[in-house]
């Protein structure tokens, strides 16, 4: 079998193949895209007063980084103005401006997205200076502390350092001396501090976090954790405690590096509440949110990147061709008679809007009407063009006409009618007077009968929603489709339909 | 169950939709060609450089400012049929059998007249009945008187002969009889019975009526087995020519009998229908490709083509 259909069959399947291997196990693409996605509601509300007139607020906000992403930000701000400010590696947004001393609420809302199957970051993080607070004294006699564990792997001198909050120094224990002067210096600087000390002298890097546990909750206190770099991922420690959370355990960062994730001038707050909740996305969003932000090729190729307004008419476009794919395997394989070859196609993206039954009726309906003056208008005589126009014009009358009916009886599928397709209707009540008197009636009704099964079932398969998304996301699949259609092509065996047709053939 | 029944499908060598588009139409019949065959006029021409018969030329009318002069052009023909030279399946015809003073009469004695005659003409000029709705000629040529050797079996109308031709050597054919239900028209869609041509002795085999096999006419009540046709050699001589006249390698040649000029070309088809099949009780595909195992010698001339067709293809008259 080496015709050259095969051969771009073959490369048109291998190319489809390898863009989508390249979504999936690059660029972490769901393997079955699912309808929808788990997230994250996040509400914040706060209201403030102020000492003087004007009050600054500065608050921490989630921000995108490896493994989350923040979409759908809404800003209530009331009379204050709002702006966004890059901290360091934080994302701060600033509501200033004078209020009245009654106060003023302000919020924040927030879908977070969380990718676990994003590879964590690789690129080990820098060893951060000694806190400004401490001084030389102090770091060596850290330093001093913490020999006896140079040699561990990184994961077991982080335990190590950890049990020390709980005065866990380990066999034999350090100089007593050392000791004293140790918890001089924490009872001087807190157990965070001296934790983050330690951390440093052991080589590891490590900073403060504030923000939320990524739980159903209501919170009016940030909580504040220590990460630690071991190589490989980040490890959160209780900073009191010194205690490891376990893995499974999820944080919402606010704010990293110590900075307060509430930061009031010239004013007080008096209530703050940071709300989390799930919250079920619809995968459409859901991916275009991720390709947004994203760099590589194939994802700013993607369909995601144009703009909403546009994505809806793709996403039927992308199902056309399915839909022809469809009458290539209903006309060549089964063998379904239909007036012209893509006005079941047209068909089916109508009958979206207007719904399958409501669709098929209102179809039946303008091409019996059509036909019965089609007939009238024969004897008249008229010339091809002026007649097609005039059949063209009764279709749109009948569209009113259903249109003012739906409107009379709140159907609202009876005023989509619209958008079937006008044209396609015009040339199938032409076709189909043709049909009916050139070959008879039951020719005719044969075709009708076909023509309609075709486009319920092109209808109903590109109703599927999971297959529109796979569209989407893998736009690729079209290459696919071409190359079915061309094997398609090659298609020299028996129509299903042709068992029927010759069946007094058999063995005679 | 379905791979069972391509089986039996298969080894009746039955040729179905997918394969006659594919490996026969789209391999032997060039595009370029298909004009020769879907203009009626220009058909005529090519077969009247072959020295084909067709039925005799009276006029033709290319603009609808010559209708008004089509009776001066008729001289003193009486009868005559008007059609569109573009036109298919048959549709467009009318067949006048004589003139009186205010109007002509029509094959099925009724008046029709001049202005409503003239008004059809208009129509064939518009395109109304030609292929894609181009713009059409109007063709007046004579009528057909059929060889009574079909009238026990006919309905009115005028019974055709369609051979189908493969490279030049005929496949397979049959006669397709009128009948009342086809309002004498010849066209198995319609319900014209088809019945199956025995290649060799040019004699009739059982038929196929709507999808049923019949031996005898619905509607008569006659046998229609064992007829034997008239020039019947001569028939496969003429559409052996026509691979050369046109140079389509898979062909439908449509003939009829008149009474006194014997058979005529009326015209081709560069995708004929497969219903013949059923006609003949047999499948096309078998045959095709014994044609295409066949030593090249043989397709030299018309004459060898049919006599080794007349042998090959003299299977049983079952």
């Amino acid at each position: 079998m080496k015709h050259p259909a095969f051969i771009l069959a073959v490369v048109l399947l291998v190319l489809s193949a390898a863009f989508i291997s390249y979504r999936i196990i690059w660029l972490g693409y769901p393997l079955f895209p699912t309808p929808h996605v788990k997230a994250w509601g996040l509400s914040m509300e706060a209201r403030v007063k102020p000492y003087q007139k004007e009050v600054v607020l500065r608050i921490g906000l989630p921000s995108n980084h490896t493994g989350q992403v923040v979409v759908e930000e809404q800003i209530t701000s009331g009379s204050l103005g709002f702006n966004l400010l890059r901290e360091g590696p934080n994302q701060i947004g600033v509501w200033s401006g004078s209020i009245e001393t009654e106060g003023e609420i302000i919020g924040y809302r927030a879908t977070i997205l969380l990718k676990p199957n994003r590879p964590p970051q690789t690129r080990p993080p820098k060893l951060e200076p000694y806190p400004v607070t401490v001084g030389i004294t102090e770091q060596t006699l850290a330093k001093r502390l913490v020999a006896r564990w140079k040699q561990l792997p990184s994961k077991a001198r982080l335990l190590a350092i950890s049990g020390t909050a709980a005065d866990d120094w380990g066999e034999p224990p350090p100089d007593t001396k050392d000791l004293q002067a140790w918890s001089e210096f924490r009872e001087k600087h807190g157990q965070r501090t001296v934790l983050l000390v330690l951390l440093h002298a052991a080589n590891l890097p490590a900073r403060t976090v504030d923000g939320l546990l990524l739980t159903k909750s209501v919170a009016s206190i940030p909580i504040r954790w220590i990460e630690v770099w071991t190589g490989q991922e980040w490890n959160k420690l209780q900073p009191e405690t010194g205690m490891i959370y376990h893995k499974s355990v999820m944080f919402l960062p606010l704010t990293t590096g110590g900075l307060p994730p509430v930061r009031v001038s010239r004013g007080k707050l008096s209530e703050i509440r940071w709300t989390l909740s799930q919250q079920i996305v619809t995968q459409w969003r859901a991916q275009f949110e991720r390709t947004r932000l994203s760099d590589h090729l194939l994802d700013r190729l993607s369909l995601f990147s144009l703009p909403p307004e546009f994505q809806n008419t793709f996403r039927i476009f992308l199902l056309v061709p399915i839909g022809a794919l469809m009458i290539c395997v209903l006309r060549n394989l089964i063998g379904f008679p239909t007036f012209g070859i893509f006005m079941p196609v047209l068909m089916a993206l109508a009958f979206r809007s207007t719904g399958l039954i409501y669709g098929l009726i209102i179809f039946a309906g303008v091409v019996l009407i059509g036909y019965v003056v089609r007939r009238l208008i024969d004897r008249l005589h008229l010339l091809l063009v002026p007649r097609l126009s005039l059949i063209l014009t009764l279709v749109i009358v009948c569209f009113t006409i259903v249109a003012l009916f739906g409107s009379k009886f709140k159907l609202r599928e009876f005023m989509a009618v619209g958008l079937l397709p006008f044209v396609i209707l015009t040339m199938t009540i032409e076709r189909f007077f043709v049909i009916m008197e050139e070959s008879g009636a039951r020719e005719g009704l044969h075709t009708a009968m076909g023509s309609a099964a075709v486009a319920t079932i092109t209808h109903e398969i590109i109703h599927i929603e999971s297959l529109q998304l796979a569209f989407f996301v893998y736009p690729e699949l079209l290459f696919a489709v071409g190359a079915l259609q061309i094997l398609l092509g090659r298609y020299t065996g028996y129509r299903l339909s042709e068992f029927i047709r010759f069946r007094n053939l058999r063995g005679s | 169950m379905i791979f069972k029944t391509t089986h039996l499908l298969r080894d009746t060598g039955v040729l179905g939709m997918n394969r006659r588009n594919a490996e026969y139409i789209m391999k032997y019949n060039p595009r370029s060609a298909f004009p020769l065959v879907d203009d009626k006029l220009l058909t005529k021409q090519l077969a009247e450089r072959y020295q084909v018969p067709t039925p005799p030329l009276y006029h033709v009318i290319k603009h609808h400012g010559d209708i008004a002069r089509f009776e001066v052009a008729l001289k003193d023909h009486r009868e005559f049929v008007v059609k569109p030279a573009r036109g298919s399946g048959g549709s467009g015809i009318i067949l006048i059998v004589d003139r009186i003073k205010k109007e002509f009469i029509k094959q099925s004695s009724e008046g029709i007249s001049r202005e409503k005659l003239s008004y059809h003409m208009n129509d064939i000029l518009s395109g109304i009945y030609s292929l894609g709705g181009l713009d059409d000629q109007a063709i007046i040529e004579a009528l057909i008187h059929p060889d009574p050797i079909f009238s026990t079996v006919a309905y009115k109308g005028v019974p055709d002969i369609r051979i189908i031709v493969y490279r030049g050597i005929p496949v397979m054919a049959m006669v397709r009889l009128p009948t009342k239900a086809s309002d004498g028209k010849a066209n198995l869609h319609r319900g014209a019975l088809g019945v199956g041509i025995n290649i060799a002795r040019g004699t009739t085999l059982s038929g196929v009526h709507r999808s049923g096999v019949v031996t005898y006419h619905p509607e008569t009540g006659n046998s229609v087995k064992g007829i034997k046709i008239p020039y019947w050699e001569s028939m496969l001589l003429v559409a052996a020519k026509a691979v050369d006249m046109t140079g389509l390698g898979y062909l439908g040649v449509d003939l009829v009998i008149d009474q006194q000029k014997g058979p005529l070309l009326l015209e081709l088809n560069a995708r004929p229908g497969l219903q013949i099949q059923m006609a003949n009780r047999a499948g096309l595909r078998s045959r095709l490709e014994l044609i295409d195992q066949a030593p090249s010698d043989i397709f030299i001339t018309p004459e060898i083509r049919v006599a080794w067709a007349m042998e090959k293809f003299s299977a049983s008259d079952s």
